[in-house]
């Protein structure tokens, strides 16, 4: 299942951006998970998980609180080597590399996968410096101002800031703020964005707006978005993965599958808002 | 179950309420009580120590007078004017700030690089400063490397060293160079540089150049004059570069916006016409002032121990400002540096993690360990381990710098923890390391904090004199150090000196006049330590 002989996609190197194995690569999973589970110390945080996200789709992973939903997104782009106590076993692929192999660098796998967090968490800079910010890291000083204004574009944030760029971004309203995180995270053009309950904090109008974009976003990118509404996994998702008490990835499928049809009781159970 | 006469509830205040009342006053009148008992005590004192400086008895009524109209009442007027209208308070606030930030930095560089020689600094500032820069702007135009910090540094420290290793040929041929030049160098060239770079932010890029140059002009106009009028230069280079232009351009950007501001900016102006009106009144109509210690003379002579009347602190206020530069540039960069490392990069688990935790138990604990002690350490370090002379800038500015590391760690610690894990978090999920992190979201962050922090030490430390009197600095100095190799001697200390003078206008006139003085020092830093921290609070909303 896992190609661990294939090409790495993910090397030790600072300059990415401009990748063109993704036309290619569109067929297969984007992210293949095997048997992979977590513990913090003695907790079991994610217990033998087996998943293939497909490319340039939605997927929602919903679940009760404590399930393991967030561990499971921070593995995919590594964010947990933060935590000392977070011991990783199992098989995690990225485009066919394990992400967890020794050669892979976490800097440059993080460049090829955006992530947005639950609270907007802009730069206390301006508006541009905060969609510039993944460029200059990157060392990439040509077009700066194109790539800003198109990467605010596809945000559906340009008309709104177009005459403030130079203003705080900690000025704008909650929903912006969200919208700029994203504009900041997809400036620098990744393959998967991460998005973890990206809505919770903002209201229904906001919430709305930052829907339609994802819609949009997947045209493009391998979205993987960890929310508590399950309307929401329904409204906007392909594909929905159900973790349930414990870390355990119950069941995934389709997402009219999964809302109409599910094959376990405990996911209707959940579904329904019989528990959880 | 009903309600049986003797527990009717009623609204009305009973005895047991009246009591419980009574309590509470008594511990609200006790609370206030220890509150005024320090405050009133402190201001005793501190109303003791300001009579017997500035002995204000001795002054007539008709100075007193004199003093109210032309000074007391124009500024209060102008300031309950300002009071009422937002507009024109807030461009008072930053016209007072301006000048008075101006007139401090301007002071004191012309102190301290009068007290080091103008030569030596321009020959450190032209190898370590400029030369990097040029560097670094060839390098930024040629190529395009990330490592631009890094060569700036690199730069900044092989300049140095070529100019410690070529001092002997340098200097003299820096030294051709007339005083002035060297002082243009220090001030002038920096200023204009910084005018221009927050003109391209502020203005447009012509309308910088434009200020930098028209102020480079300007500098050399006045030279010329001076010149021609056969004046030294050197003391109005300064002043005019380091005070006269920034006031300008700061007064003109709040002038420009609106009228209101014209007129808050006016408040300065109000000040110091009305201490000049004073001045000339008093001296034209020969009317006495208060007989004090705290006079001109005071501040700008040198020290006297026979007489009184002609003893002045300047020596010890250059040691005391030299001193205290001298440890914040010791202390700073280590405190910071050790901060970073507990908070940002020391491991949580293991036992590298308890020995990290150790460390940092440690570094607190330190923070109050009896500043005596600190005096034996640095006697032992640079006294007899290093073999420094006795008593030199060098060796009291590091033993104070250890005294207040731990502080200066702590604070800064503080600091790095107040930047929300947030901002972390946003900067590692797009794929900086750690290094990139710190460099672009954390330390811009915390610098202010860390800046506060390490004011308020170094507040702390320039009043220290036990450490001072172990590594056996001079109690008693004439003459103002010349460079950090030098022997000299703080104001502290001159006080503790004086104090056992024989003649009792020392004990009572000169020690309350320095104490003055010395305090007036560690409130300027406090007033910048809160500037600092209300500038990023005001960014932080």
């Amino acid at each position: 299942m896992i190609n661990q002989e294939s090409t790495p996609a993910v090397q030790s190197t600072a300059e990415t951006t401009e990748h063109t194995e993704s036309t290619q690569a569109s067929r297969g999973p984007a992210i293949e998970a095997h048997d992979l589970s977590v513990t913090y110390g003695t907790e079991t945080a994610l217990e033998s998980v087996d998943i293939q996200i497909p490319d340039r789709q939605i997927t929602a992973i919903i679940g009760p609180s404590g399930c393991g939903k967030s561990t499971f997104l921070r593995c995919i782009n590594r964010m947990n080597d933060r935590i000392d106590a977070a011991a990783v076993s199992g098989a995690l692929s990225f485009k066919g590399t394990n992400v967890y192999d020794e050669s892979v660098d976490p800097v440059a796998l993080r460049r090829r996968i955006g992530m947005v967090f639950q609270h907007p968490n802009p730069f206390p800079k301006s508006i541009y410096d905060n969609v510039a910010y993944g460029l200059r890291i990157q060392g990439i000083s040509s077009e700066i101002d194109a790539r800003v204004k198109l990467a605010l574009k596809r945000a559906a944030l340009y008309e709104e800031v177009s005459d403030s760029l130079e203003k705080s971004a900690l000025d704008l309203s909650g929903g912006q703020q969200q919208r700029l995180c994203i504009a900041r995270a997809i400036a620098v053009d990744p393959d998967v964005l991460l998005m973890d309950e990206p809505a919770s904090a903002l209201d229904p109008i906001a919430t709305a707006k930052i829907e339609d974009l994802i819609a949009e976003l997947s045209e493009e990118y391998t979205v993987v978005i960890v929310t508590h509404n399950m309307q929401q996994a329904a409204r906007i998702s392909d594909r929905t993965a159900v973790f349930l008490t414990g870390g355990e990835l119950v069941e995934y499928d389709d997402t009219e599958t999964i809302f109409e049809n599910p094959e376990h009781d405990r996911v209707e159970d959940y579904i329904t808002g019989k528990f959880g | 179950m009903a309600a049986d006469g003797n527990t009717e509830r009623t609204l009305s205040v009973d005895s047991r309420g009246r009591l419980l009342g009574l309590h509470a006053t008594l511990f609200e009148a006790v609370l206030l009580g220890a509150t005024l008992f320090g405050i009133v005590s402190l201001c005793i004192l501190f109303g003791y120590i300001a009579f017997d400086a500035f002995r204000p008895l001795t002054a007539s009524i008709r100075w007193y007078l004199l003093f109210a109209g032309t000074l007391v009442l124009p500024t209060t007027a102008f300031t309950l004017y300002a009071r009422r209208r937002p507009a024109v308070r807030s461009a008072n606030t930053k016209a007072f700030g301006a000048v008075g930030g101006a007139l401090t930095v301007t002071l004191s560089t012309y102190i301290v690089v009068d007290a080091l020689s103008p030569y030596d600094v321009v020959l450190c500032l032209l190898f370590g400063g400029y030369l990097p820069v040029v560097l670094w702007l060839i390098v930024r135009r040629t190529k395009r490397t990330p490592q631009t910090g890094l060569t700036i540094i690199l730069a900044a420290v092989g300049g140095l060293a070529v100019a410690h290793g070529g001092y002997d040929l340098l200097r003299p041929i820096v030294g051709i160079a007339a005083q002035w030049i060297a002082y243009f160098g220090i001030v002038t060239l920096p200023v204009a540089c910084g005018l221009w770079i927050f003109g391209r932010r502020r203005w447009s890029r012509q309308t910088a150049r434009r200020a930098a140059l028209s102020a480079l002009g300007v500098v050399l106009l006045i030279v010329a004059l001076a010149l021609g009028l056969g004046i030294d230069p050197s003391f109005w280079v300064v002043v005019l570069s380091a005070f006269v232009i920034p006031v300008a351009v700061v007064i003109g950007e709040i002038g420009v916006t609106d009228p209101a501001g014209r007129i808050g900016s006016a408040g300065p102006f109000v000040l110091v016409g009305g201490l000049s009106a004073f001045l000339a009144v008093e001296r034209q109509l020969g009317i006495d002032g208060p007989d004090g210690y705290l006079t001109a003379t005071l501040l700008l002579e040198s020290w006297h121990g026979l007489n009184a009347s002609s003893a002045g602190v300047y020596p010890q206020i250059v040691g005391s400002i030299v001193t205290v530069g001298v440890m914040g540039v010791l202390a700073f960069p280590i405190g910071i540096g050790g901060a970073l490392y507990l908070e940002e990069y020391a491991p949580r688990t293991g036992w590298s993690g308890r020995f990290a935790t150790l460390l940092e138990v440690n570094i607190s604990n330190l923070a109050g360990v009896p500043s005596v002690v600190y005096g034996l350490l640095g006697l032992a370090l640079f006294r007899n381990a290093l073999g420094f002379p006795t008593g030199i800038v060098l060796s009291a500015a590091g033993t104070l710098g250890l005294l207040i590391l731990p502080i200066v760690v702590v604070s800064a610690q503080e600091a790095l923890r107040s930047v929300p894990d947030s901002l972390r978090e946003a900067a590692f999920g797009m794929g900086a390391s750690r290094w990139q992190t710190l460099r672009t979201v954390v330390l811009p962050e915390a610098i202010p904090g860390m800046l506060t922090g390490t004011i308020l030490a170094l507040a702390r430390a320039i009043g220290e004199t036990a450490p001072l009197v172990i590594i056996a600095v001079a109690t008693t100095k004439y003459s103002p150090p010349d460079g950090v190799l030098s022997s000299a001697t703080v104001l502290p200390l001159q006080i503790f000196a004086a104090r056992s003078n024989v003649d009792p206008a020392f004990r009572h006139g000169i020690v309350p006049a320095a104490a003055v003085v010395l305090l007036v020092l560690l409130l300027l830093m406090n007033t910048a330590a809160i500037v600092v921290r209300n500038r990023f609070d005001r960014r932080s909303q």
